[in-house]
């Protein structure tokens, strides 16, 4: 956070919120599927960006790291909602096309998605969810290629696993 | 580009105001075209909803030194505080509910305003949720300060200096100039002195401290010592814990 006044801070983080918000809302609405929360999670979100606020003057860089952090955010709420049981941010998630081959069953996803860390179910959110290649979530998630392919293979493998159980 | 883009591509798109790579792959792709009009409507939706209703509380709650200066009491404590620094010094080393960093190497006090002067807090001491506080530190070599303090929600507070964008250069131990009001909020409050030879960034302290101690009330509590400064950096704490 950077010196100046209380009127300059306040006009510096409101184009910062006007220029980067839309990035933060959309990431929350996809995997809140829920406006109010998506809304919520959005101010919260951008109130953690702002205590680094340098990171946002890059706009090349900085919208991985916005993504990573709404997206661990939002993935933590669903986490907690789950665990409380109200579940209200539980909507679904839209398995990407390419993905289904893969992985058909959208609840069973949620449902082996809640058994691991945020940090896999980031990874199996871009890769499934979004449709990411697997450098390119790296360098979102700024972890390794290996780290992404190393906990998706975990995470897929539960995945079957369960998915057997059931057949 | 073949595949279809990530949303992250798709959000760079939209960045660059449509000025990129992508833009052939859009023009041919049904779905992405979609996805790409879905993705406008939503940032729509934020500008003119989502905007207008949280950008004051965003700026609210990210502004500098939440906790206010009281420059008057500042003034009136300057003496009570001065008289209990010299106490503290004159006999080498703080008393055992005085709290400082591991080695020496820096001394933190907060002295907290009461109606019978002001007094030092020990670590955890219970204070009221409003009281007026100040500081007073003691470096083992003059050293570039900076005061912060974090809360239950992982709001960082910037206390000392409470302006401009370097950190303090103090040489002895003494009381600070300033001071600051309690958010009136019930909880603990971690406070933290850091004071490195070369002048560190307000944003790398923030940073430490609210990965150190962030999160939830037990971690406050738990006081974790600031990690990812330089290593010469000294640092000192001292838990508040606010009462309504």
């Amino acid at each position: 956070m950077e010196a100046g006044t209380a009127s300059e801070h306040g006009e510096r983080v409101a184009r910062l919120y006007r220029e980067f918000g839309p990035a933060v809302y959309r990431r929350c609405l996809r995997l809140l599927r829920d406006r109010d929360a998506a809304r919520d999670a959005t101010q919260e979100v951008f109130v953690r960006l702002v205590r680094d606020i340098g990171k946002l003057a890059d706009r090349e860089t900085a919208l991985p790291w916005i993504y990573r952090v709404a997206t661990n955010h939002c993935l933590n709420l669903r986490r907690a909602a789950r665990r409380h049981r109200d579940e209200p941010l539980d909507g679904g998630l839209d398995v990407a096309p390419a993905a289904r081959d893969a992985f058909p069953e959208r609840r069973l996803a949620r449902e082996v998605l809640a058994r691991f860390d945020v940090q896999t179910q980031a990874i199996a959110v871009g890769v499934l969810v979004d449709g990411m290649e697997h450098e390119e979530l790296a360098g979102a998630l700024g972890i390794s290629r290996k780290t992404v392919h190393r906990k998706l293979a975990r995470f897929l493998d539960s995945a079957r696993t369960l998915l057997g159980g059931r057949e | 580009m073949s595949r279809c883009p990530s949303d992250l591509e798709l959000e760079r798109h939209l960045l660059a105001s449509g000025a990129t790579a992508l833009a052939p792959h859009l023009a041919g792709c049904p779905r992405c075209a979609a996805r790409l009009d879905e993705m406008r409507r939503e940032g729509e939706e934020f500008q003119r909803e989502v905007f207008p209703a949280t950008v004051d509380a965003v700026v609210a709650r990210t502004r500098p030194g939440r906790l206010v200066r009281v420059p008057r009491w500042t003034l009136a404590a300057a003496p009570l505080a001065a008289a209990a620094a010299a106490a503290l010094f004159l006999v080498g080393r703080p008393p055992r509910d005085y709290v400082g960093a591991k080695g020496g190497e820096l001394s933190l006090a907060v002295f907290v305003q009461a109606p019978d002067g002001a007094r030092a807090a020990a670590d955890g001491t219970s204070v009221p949720a409003s009281a007026a506080v100040r500081f007073q530190v003691r470096p083992a070599h003059p050293c570039q300060l900076w005061v912060v303090s974090v809360d239950a929600a992982g709001q960082v507070s910037r206390l000392y200096p409470a302006s401009g964008d370097a950190p303090a250069h103090v040489a002895q131990a003494g009381a600070l100039p300033g001071g600051a009001v309690l958010d009136g909020r019930a909880g603990p409050e971690r406070i933290f002195a850091v004071c490195s030879a070369a002048p560190l960034t307000f944003p790398d302290v923030e940073r430490a401290a609210h990965d150190a101690a962030g999160g939830g009330e037990a971690r406050v509590r738990a006081g974790a010592r600031l990690t990812g400064l330089p290593p010469d950096a000294a640092q000192a704490t001292l838990l508040l814990e606010k009462r309504l």
